[in-house]
């Protein structure tokens, strides 16, 4: 109880100024056509972020596809290599895009089946020892947790990390072009989704029949959320729970030993879509947050900075760092924590006022 | 959904923003009553209409609960795979889908498939004619109370079901048409055979949050608004259903549930663990699959531990109900009153308060919005699944909780209502209200496209 009434009186405190400043007129002082801007940042986060990210991950995937061929007819350990950069590259995207997991990659359920933890280890082995015929049609009936990255993860690098193109079985070929066919096709559908309507729906928030984002505020802050969303999901699920556990076959990319490098792209995705930069530089909030506030513009880039530090500190695999590197994986959920807790208690209060 | 465990105190200073709109405007009276209807949830309501507004916390909860909420949170959205392995074993060997949260995605409503695809967010409830020894439905040999459509690998899934729809089209008394499509449902794909006589009822993934609450409301005041047989002739019933309750091993009130056949929130998440992901618990240890040729004579259960399962139960008891919005809007004020006036308030209660809990005060004494009074109706042949479940016919479904259903296309994406999804809109949903309803469902029809659109705008304030 005692709680409750100090968070209502702190909060009381809190509203003063702030009811002060808002009873006053707007005063830009600066020469920015501030109502183009607020129209470019949303504008700019689907054309210069979310849309290209999409296609250098449809992209990205069509390599992957064309390697897996090669391999499968030429398995050499150099084939498989160049199977492993281009899986690597593609989770790069993939992995910075999930620090705006909105619309159809969530609504249509692709997410989960490009990327579910854990693998079903033994229905993977299962099919592999079965004699179903492995296509893509047989991939898609499958279950979310035999296809995707990790699967796919898993043939090219195998249990301990250390595969051969010699490892390879016939089997084992046919999976993996079978999963990445269905990879290919799922990251051709998300792109899709969005170039043929869900940017277009993004991009017109506040128009009067646009009932997904009524308001240019409603799209702010699905931005603001989405980045925000995507700090506690790496330093509170990804990273907390094989620490709390100490296991590290708890770990979600644990072959290609490829986690830290995983959460510094999450972490990256939020600064891309704070700058509107992905391939090319766009308007994007930074703009917006500089124009009225550029201690915030400050706060968030050096708590963001901060974040991917700590990461770096990290110089063993994750599976290994939470064993042996304890103090730098605690170090690197709480920077983690301190640019979450900028993007909730100050940059979504902020869109919040000037995002309309 | 996971949410920043921050994220409360932004949600507060959100709530000062809102505050401080108002402050700038005339002095509010009813934004000021503690008891205002713009909080939904009472002291538990959030401020956020975005996708993730089904997803918040409890804003008033001491924090060492709020740890147990998350653990609950990241469970909820577990994967769950194949016996055995390190993480999350148990699913199947047939099951529904692999997840809590793969079918109540973001803590909403499933979404129904479209033609011809196989049903995903929505599971299909199968009994014979008869009752169970605990006076429950009488499953179907081979099959049980619920068709499993997924399977693990080199085991039968049951069946499948297909979905047709069948376009009418009706009109309002302004000679205005409006479309409702009536689903056939046709089981396939058995892997043995299924007798024609067995009865089949869809159920779509609801919304999951405000459980708590819900569970808070004393029986006596569910009760209280009972009228099995229209003793006062209002042409409203309101009839209690008594359902199993597994733990009690006694018949209680059921609440939750398109019929209310789960007493309990504990019994909730359990049956849905135990038929939908094929994972057991203490409290249903038995296989979905005992008896069944797909059984995988596993000496492993339960496989969900008691600590997680009751941190699942502490999850969906403790997440939060979006504010109401646009609540000053004339227009959305005049749908209310048609809402009043047209009767729809008789089951869809505005008001209901939680009963003083002592040991646990989140919940304690609130007064809430649901808009249910969490009883069972005659809805009309057109929406019955003329499948018993305990005390309800199968002409009757409970009234459906309408707190935050407006938010339904912003989470969920899309706007399909009822226990099956068939309704595309709310105004939908409206018509397809018979039997007990019909009267309310006459005077929407006799609506002005004005009113009809007030009415809309009033749900969707919701």
């Amino acid at each position: 109880m005692k709680k409750t009434n100090v968070l209502i009186a702190s909060m009381l405190f809190a509203m003063a100024p702030v009811i002060i400043t808002a009873c006053h007129k707007s005063d830009d002082s600066s020469n920015v056509d501030v109502a183009q801007l607020k129209k470019d940042i949303i504008s700019d986060a689907v054309n210069t972020v979310i849309v290209p990210s999409y296609s250098d991950l449809s992209s990205k995937a069509a390599q992957l596809l064309t390697a897996v061929q090669t391999l499968n007819t030429t398995t050499t350990d150099e084939n498989l290599a160049a199977c492993q950069a281009l899986w690597k590259s593609m989770r790069q995207t993939w992995e910075q895009s999930e620090a705006w997991l909105i619309g159809p990659v969530e609504a249509d359920a692709i997410d989960p089946r490009i990327d579910t933890w854990p693998v079903d280890f033994n229905e993977l082995e299962g099919i592999l020892s079965n004699s179903d015929v492995l296509n893509e049609a047989y991939v898609n009936g499958l279950e979310e947790s035999l296809k995707g990255f990790h699967p796919i993860e898993y043939l090219l690098w195998g249990q301990d990390g250390a595969k051969t193109a010699a490892q390879f079985t016939g089997r084992q070929k046919q999976f993996l072009l079978a999963l990445t066919q269905n990879v290919n096709t799922l990251c051709a559908d998300v792109k899709a989704s969005w170039a043929g309507g869900y940017a277009v729906k993004f991009s017109t928030a506040g128009a009067s029949d646009n009932t997904d984002y009524p308001t240019s505020k409603s799209a702010y802050e699905a931005l603001v959320d989405g980045m925000a969303g995507i700090c506690d999901e790496v330093a509170n699920a990804k990273m907390k729970d094989p620490f709390d556990a100490q296991d590290p076959l708890q770990e979600e990319s644990p072959f290609a030993k490829n986690s830290i490098t995983d959460f510094t792209n999450n972490i990256q995705g939020i600064l891309a879509m704070y700058q509107g930069k992905f391939t090319s530089d766009g308007k994007g909030v930074e703009d917006l947050v500089r124009n009225y506030n550029l201690s915030l513009d400050n706060e968030i880039k050096t708590k963001h900075a901060a974040a991917v530090a700590s990461l770096q500190a990290i110089t063993v695999p994750f599976g290994e760092a939470i064993i042996s590197q304890q103090t730098q994986v605690v170090n690197a959920m709480a920077k983690i924590n301190e640019l979450a807790d900028a993007l909730n208690t100050k940059l979504k209060p902020f869109v919040q006022q000037y995002g309309v | 959904m996971r949410v920043g465990k921050k994220y409360k105190v932004c949600l507060i200073i959100v709530s000062s923003v809102a505050l401080v709109q108002v402050a700038c405007k005339k002095f509010d009276a009813a934004y000021s009553n503690p008891d205002s209807e713009w909080l939904s949830g009472g002291a538990q309501t959030v401020y956020d209409q975005n996708s993730s507004s089904f997803s918040h916390v409890f804003p008033v909860l001491p924090e060492n609960l709020e740890r147990v909420h998350e653990i609950g949170d990241v469970q909820f959205e577990a994967t769950f795979v194949s016996a055995p392995a390190r993480t999350n074993p148990g699913r199947g060997p047939i099951f529904n889908n692999v997840s809590c949260a793969s079918c109540h995605i973001a803590d909403g409503r499933g979404k129904v498939a479209g033609i011809g695809d196989t049903s995903v967010l929505m599971l299909f409830r199968v009994s014979m004619l008869g009752e169970n020894p605990h006076g429950g439905p009488n499953p179907v040999p081979g099959f049980g109370d619920q068709l499993q459509n997924r399977s693990n690998l080199g085991v039968a899934k049951e069946a499948d079901v297909n979905i047709t729809y069948n376009d009418q089209t009706f009109y309002f008394d302004d000679a205005s048409s409006y479309k409702l499509r009536f689903p056939t449902y046709t089981v396939t794909n058995t892997y043995t055979s299924f007798p024609s006589n067995a009865m089949l009822s869809p159920r779509v993934a609801a919304p999951v949050f405000g459980l708590g609450l819900l569970e808070a409301v004393s029986d006596a005041d569910i009760l209280t608004r009972a009228d099995e047989n229209d003793a006062d002739g209002d042409g409203i019933s309101g009839k209690p259903n008594y359902v199993w309750n597994a733990v009690k091993g006694e018949a209680t009130l059921g609440r939750f549930g398109w019929k209310a056949n789960q007493p309990s929130l504990l019994q909730q998440v359990a049956a849905a663990y135990n038929g939908d992901i094929g994972i057991t618990t203490s409290v249903f240890p038995l296989e979905s699959s005992f008896g069944q040729p797909q059984y995988d004579n596993l000496n492993d259960d339960p496989e969900l531990t008691d600590s997680l399962l009751y941190a699942v139960e502490f999850y969906v008891k403790t997440l939060a109900v979006p504010v109401r919005r646009n609540l000053n809007d004339e227009i959305v004020k005049q749908g209310k009153q048609l809402f009043i006036q047209s009767g729809c308030a008789s089951c869809h209660a505005p008001d209901l308060k939680t009963a003083v809990n002592v040991s646990f005060p989140a919940i304690s004494n609130q007064l809430i919005h649901p808009y249910t009074d969490l009883l069972l109706h005659d809805m009309g042949n057109d929406l019955a699944d003329n499948r018993p479940d305990f005390k309800a016919t199968g002409n009757e479904w409970r009234t459906a909780p309408l707190w935050g259903i407006g938010l339904t296309q912003k989470v969920n994406g899309h706007n399909n209502f009822l226990h099956d999804g068939r309704a595309r809109s709310l105004l939908e949903a409206v018509m397809w209200h018979g039997g007990e309803a019909d009267a309310a469902r006459t005077k929407v029809k006799a609506m002005s496209a004005t009113e009809r659109n007030a009415l809309v705008k009033f749900l969707e304030s919701l």
